[in-house]
């Protein structure tokens, strides 16, 4: 495989400034946060205190209760609605930095040029908008409430042992280096470990629907035995890594016991020592062993959520990364005139990344209006001259121009303006139909929507279940492959472009099917310049010129007739296809 | 043996019975230590500190927390780890036997396959949790006897007191949260909405670009995004609450204690290490009790997780063929007054050296198709493969004889050779003759073109030639192909018809096409119209009909 040029991950610098631009317009809301916690788990705290007064208070007989029990449920109402009210502002100001930074990325990963993405494979953009938005999301609404939690917890307590006897807190602070310690190993030895152990499962994923979507391919050649072996395998792979990773997270507990332990015992030895010195009373000492056992639960939270961060982290470092890939910001689309623009194709050289050329000198002036069909075997550059044509990828060498308008020299959306393109790939878009439409045509209304399904022929959507309101796409109503071929040209129809190019497989759809999606694709073409990548013969002697090409040359071109009546490569073509079609069709 | 649901979940309880019994045992064990926690706090305070017994009295107290806290370590640690091993190997064995099932040579699974994924990996998944569940159910069990039986020996009238409120707060805590993680779970759903727009935007990115609409999706997304940041919101603010008020009413049973335990401290019926190891046990209770609820719900997943299980497992069979092939195979193909959906008395045959093509509407050949990959049963007529009923012959056996290749012939992750020579036993250079035959040459790296899952990384045209060229080095004594070119532009599709009756001269092929360049290649075309044979022939006499021509040509 050759390597990939990966999208740019942000450095430190540039994931903290991405940060710190995000946060610094909702500083107010932080400090509001950050208050409103920290006044919560400092009320929390004062129980402690009062429990500690308690016993003073018993060890001298006295019974006083009513004043103690009134603070501890004055101290449980404050802590509880400051824990509350405190989370749902963290939320507020997570939510919204979090929508703005997945917004801004998606944007810019949208507005990524083609090639770009492909230099990186196809995965690696789809990774970061589904892997990384999700950890960080994850992150922002799991690990960010409870890390803002125990760190107010964690510090308030500290402030408070200090309080009591700043021996207590020196004590407390011997667990340090053994967390510091364990959080270090954990993270160096759990990171790998856990990412590897992400890719497991995907692979095994990937496993079973590569194996059980295939499985009538897998009956019919009689692969049970290998995909079962490979599923097995993968399994196992993804089962071992996870205990691997719960191996890891039980020895990290453990040693985090053990500073537990130490601090616990820490704190019973000095207040063992300042009772008798006569420095605290026995109600402190109680007090400062209540909160270091409470301290228990925060820290372990905090500290377990050590490898998480990292990952959030690493998932921030590559969303701002990729977002920094430098390139216009799209502009919605006007509709654009529907005046016919020539397109102009000089000198045209492509080379794929390989360094395998696939046009070589193509020079092809279309007039305005007219059509052109791109005829030639697999692999002879028809569909890379159509995504040249279409500003999808710049020419290695040469000129494609519109209206003169050299199409390198002008913006993606100045681009679109002039040209738009029907691949061959059919994606349905989840959701509504209404709302796919309306991708090619923000504004458009009902009547427009279906005047422009009407125009291509497609009858069906007037009876889906709920018309334009029907969800379709993935987990919605599923079109078949000329349905959804037709939604492609009625979102053309909408685009409405002066200058169409399409490169779509009318022939998935079956013979029947593919006669009426070429219906359709005269009609969606008609007052357009047009090129057509034929995949018919059919198509080709529809149009007003063919172009044949021939391992990326242009071998021939001229009406369909002429070249018929020529006796040429595509006379040829033509005769075995219409002596096996009709004696009377050519 | 059918499983029910009862029967699964005792299966993978029972395969691993050792580690569940471990992890209970240690649980339990650290259940136990963790509740002697703050009764050695208790202890050390009120003897060591407040009585002063001197240095060696606080090393005896420190000397046993330390062996507190070395089990309670050493249990917790063996219990997740061995938990987690029962729960996962128990996942791995049921989805091996999920593939087993959906992979059977015998078929009958018809679902969609993300469904089957779900149940692979997700029920699987839940049902496995369940020995995760039971050693915690019996950890919560134990924890609450220790810690309430710790409690009644510190003092029983407080004792008392905490054992039936803590119970009650928490029953009131649920109750009380249950509109909130409704709430909570609602805003949740519409928050990932987020995450599947972009998902489902990015991988039609190529769509967008072709018609610029990379600014209106980009619009699209902001409300959604916007829309799911306030769904969050209010989710989280549900969780809030209710952790909120959960930390009131635990502070309140708190208070309560204190004033209780504190009247009973001043009147030395407890003394001050009781009333704080009864703190510190009220607190401890707090999570056996709240894991009850927790254990239920877990169980009830598992069970409804084993209940889908159960489902797909018990599937009947579509095929229950016992008998062996012929001996060689030959591939001769005999149907006789087929009738199966829109197929009204099918009779056809194909021999060895024959390339036999039906021409024939989608459904009728949709269901010929069917009848012989034997997804479907035939309600009436005969088909007979070498003599031999098709419906008798065992999967291995039809397998050897027949091949039924279908016009979207899944690809498998790997590289293009490993899909080509899908049994692994074929000659390197028939790889290579295949390839060539079905016009694969627009491949970066030819045969060593790497294949993503399903294919996904090649063009529908690529796909389509690749699992033609497979079923060409399978080379059975019959193949049947169901439109084999559709996604092939018209230049190759004449080379491949051309190469196709090469490869096939000695084989019998039965072609399921309207493509006429594939029609002209065989040696005689039998016309279908409602279910039934009108017209057989060659193709270049049959194009004279204009019905004929109506079929094949658009």
């Amino acid at each position: 495989m050759t390597t990939r040029d990966l999208l740019p991950v942000a450095d430190a610098a540039q994931t903290r400034a991405a940060m710190w631009a995000l946060l610094r317009p909702r500083r107010a809301l932080a400090a509001g946060a950050a208050i409103t916690m920290a006044v919560g788990t400092g009320a929390g705290l004062l129980a402690a205190v009062i429990l500690g007064r308690l016993v003073d208070a018993a060890l001298a007989g006295q019974v006083a209760i009513a004043g103690p029990v009134t603070a501890l449920a004055a101290i449980a109402v404050v802590h509880g609605v400051g824990a509350a009210t405190g989370g749902v502002l963290v939320a507020r100001l997570g939510e919204s930095a979090l929508a703005q930074l997945r917004e801004q990325f998606v944007e810019r990963a949208l507005a990524l040029p083609l090639a770009r993405i492909e230099a990186a494979g196809a995965g690696d953009l789809t990774s970061r908008v589904t892997r990384d938005i999700t950890a960080v999301a994850e992150a922002v609404r799991y690990a960010l409430p409870t890390l803002v939690r125990s760190s107010l917890s964690i510090g308030l307590t500290l402030v408070a042992l200090a309080a009591l006897d700043w021996r207590f807190l020196a004590v407390a602070l011997l667990a340090a280096p053994i967390q510091i310690w364990t959080v270090r190993r954990y993270t160096r030895d759990a990171s790998p470990v856990y990412a590897a152990g992400r890719v497991a499962v995907g692979a095994q994923q990937q496993q079973l629907v590569d194996a059980f979507g295939g499985a009538a391919t897998v009956r019919a050649h009689g692969l049970e035995a290998s995909r079962l072996r490979l599923i097995t395998d993968r399994s196992r792979a993804a089962v071992d890594l996870s205990l691997r990773g719960i191996d890891l997270l039980s020895t990290f507990f453990s040693r985090l016991n053990l500073a537990e332990f130490v601090a616990l015992a820490g704190v019973l030895a000095v207040g063992y020592h300042l009772v008798r010195a006569d420095a605290v009373t026995v109600g402190v000492a109680t007090t400062a062993a209540l909160y270091l056992h409470n301290l228990f639960n925060p820290m372990n939270a905090a500290l377990g959520l050590a490898d998480e961060v990292q990952v959030a982290r690493a998932s921030l470092a590559r969303i701002v990364g990729a977002a920094h890939v430098p390139g216009p910001v799209p502009a919605v689309t006007p509709v654009a005139s529907v005046v016919p623009l020539d397109v102009q194709v000089a000198g045209v050289d492509f080379h794929y990344g390989n360094g395998r050329p696939a046009l070589r000198g193509i020079d092809l002036w279309v007039r305005a209006g007219e059509t052109v069909a791109l005829v030639g075997a697999s692999g002879a550059g028809k569909s890379t001259l159509a995504a040249l044509v279409a500003a999808i990828r710049p020419p290695t060498a040469g000129a494609v121009s519109v209206d003169g308008d050299d199409l390198a020299t002008l913006t993606p959306h100045e681009a679109r303006r002039r040209v738009a393109l029907i691949s061959q790939e059919t994606h349905v878009f989840a959701g509504p139909l209404r709302d796919d439409l309306r991708l090619a045509r923000p504004d458009a209304d009902d009547e427009t929507l279906r005047g422009a399904l009407a125009t291509v022929g497609a009858r069906w959507p007037a009876t889906l279940p709920e018309g334009l309101d029907t969800v379709v796409g993935e987990g919605g109503h599923r079109l078949t492959s000329a349905q959804s071929q037709q939604l492609a040209l009625a979102r053309l129809v909408l685009a409405d472009p002066p200058v169409a190019v399409l490169d779509e497989a009318t022939a998935d759809a079956g013979s029947a099917g593919a006669a009426e999606l070429e219906r359709a694709a005269a009609k969606a073409l008609a007052g357009r310049t047009a090129i057509v990548v034929a995949h018919r013969l059919t198509q080709a002697a529809a149009a007003d010129r063919v172009v044949v090409l021939d391992d990326g040359r242009i071998v021939e071109q001229g009406p369909h007739a002429e070249l018929v009546a020529a006796g040429g490569r595509y006379a040829r073509l033509w005769s075995a296809w219409s002596t096996h079609r009709s004696p009377t069709e050519s | 043996m059918p499983s029910t649901a009862r029967t699964l979940l005792r299966s993978v309880v029972d395969g691993q019975r050792r580690h569940v019994a471990a992890s209970a045992v240690l649980a339990a064990g650290h259940q136990i230590g963790e509740a002697l926690v703050p009764v050695l706090i208790g202890l050390i305070i009120d003897r060591a500190v407040a009585r002063d017994l001197g240095w060696s009295g606080l090393a005896v107290g420190l000397t046993a927390l330390a062996a507190v806290f070395a089990t309670l370590s050493f249990s917790f640690r063996h219990s997740l780890r061995t938990g987690e091993r029962a729960a996962f190997l128990g996942a791995h064995q049921l989805r091996l036997r999920v593939a087993d099932r959906v992979l059977s040579p015998r078929g009958g699974v018809r679902r969609h396959t993300g469904a089957l994924v779900n149940i692979a990996t997700d029920d699987a998944q839940l049902l496995g949790d369940v020995n995760l569940a039971i050693p915690r159910a019996v950890a919560a069990a134990v924890g609450l006897v220790a810690g309430g039986g710790a409690l009644l020996l510190v003092s029983a009238p407080l004792g008392t007191i905490i054992l039936v409120a803590t119970p009650l707060l928490l029953w009131a805590a649920h109750r009380l949260g249950l509109p909130l993680e409704r709430r909570s779970h609602a805003g949740q759903e519409t928050a990932a909405r987020a995450a599947g727009l972009a998902t489902d935007l990015v991988a039609g990115i190529r769509v967008l670009k072709g018609i610029g609409a990379e600014a209106a999706a980009a619009r699209r997304y902001r409300d959604v995004s916007q829309a799911s940041a306030r769904a969050a919101v209010r989710a989280a603010a549900a969780r809030s609450w209710q952790d909120g008020g959960m930390l009131i009413l635990t502070g309140l049973l708190l208070a309560l204690i204190a004033g209780v335990g504190g009247v009973l401290a001043a009147d030395a019926a407890i003394t001050v290490g009781d009333l704080v190891a009864a703190v510190g046990l009220a607190q401890f209770l707090v999570w056996p009790l709240s894991q009850f609820s927790w254990i239920n719900g877990q169980l009830a997943q598992g069970r409804a997780a084993a209940g889908r299980l159960a489902e797909l497992l018990n599937t009947p069979v579509a095929i229950t063929g016992e008998q062996a092939a012929a001996n060689p195979p030959r591939g001769r193909l005999q149907i006789d007054a087929l009738r199966h959906r829109s197929l009204d008395g099918l009779t056809l045959a194909v021999g060895p050296g024959e390339i036999v093509a039906v021409v024939a509407g989608a459904d009728d050949a949709q269901a010929l198709v069917e009848c012989l990959d034997r997804t479907a049963t035939p309600t009436a007529g005969a088909i007979t493969l070498d003599g031999t009923p098709l419906a008798a012959l065992s999967p291995e056996a039809a397998r050897s004889t027949l091949l039924v290749a279908a016009h979207d012939g899944d690809l498998f992750a790997g590289d293009l050779r490993s899909n080509l020579d899908a049994a692994d036993n074929a000659d390197p250079a028939q790889v290579t003759t295949a390839a060539e035959r079905v016009g694969l040459r627009d491949l970066p790296d030819g045969l060593d073109t790497v294949v993503t899952e399903q294919g996904r990384s090649l063009s529908g045209g690529q796909r389509q030639r690749a699992a033609l060229a497979r079923a060409l080095v399978a080379d059975p004594p019959l193949l049947v192909l169901h439109d084999p070119t559709t996604a092939v532009d018209a230049v190759t599709e004449a080379d491949i018809a051309a190469a196709l009756a090469a490869a096939r001269q000695d084989r019998a092929t039965l072609l399921v096409t309207t493509s006429p360049a594939l029609l002209a290649v065989a040696g005689r075309v039998h016309q279908l119209r409602d279910g039934r044979v009108v017209a057989v022939g060659e193709h270049a006499d049959l194009v004279a009909d204009a019905d004929y021509r109506a079929a094949t040509l658009t």
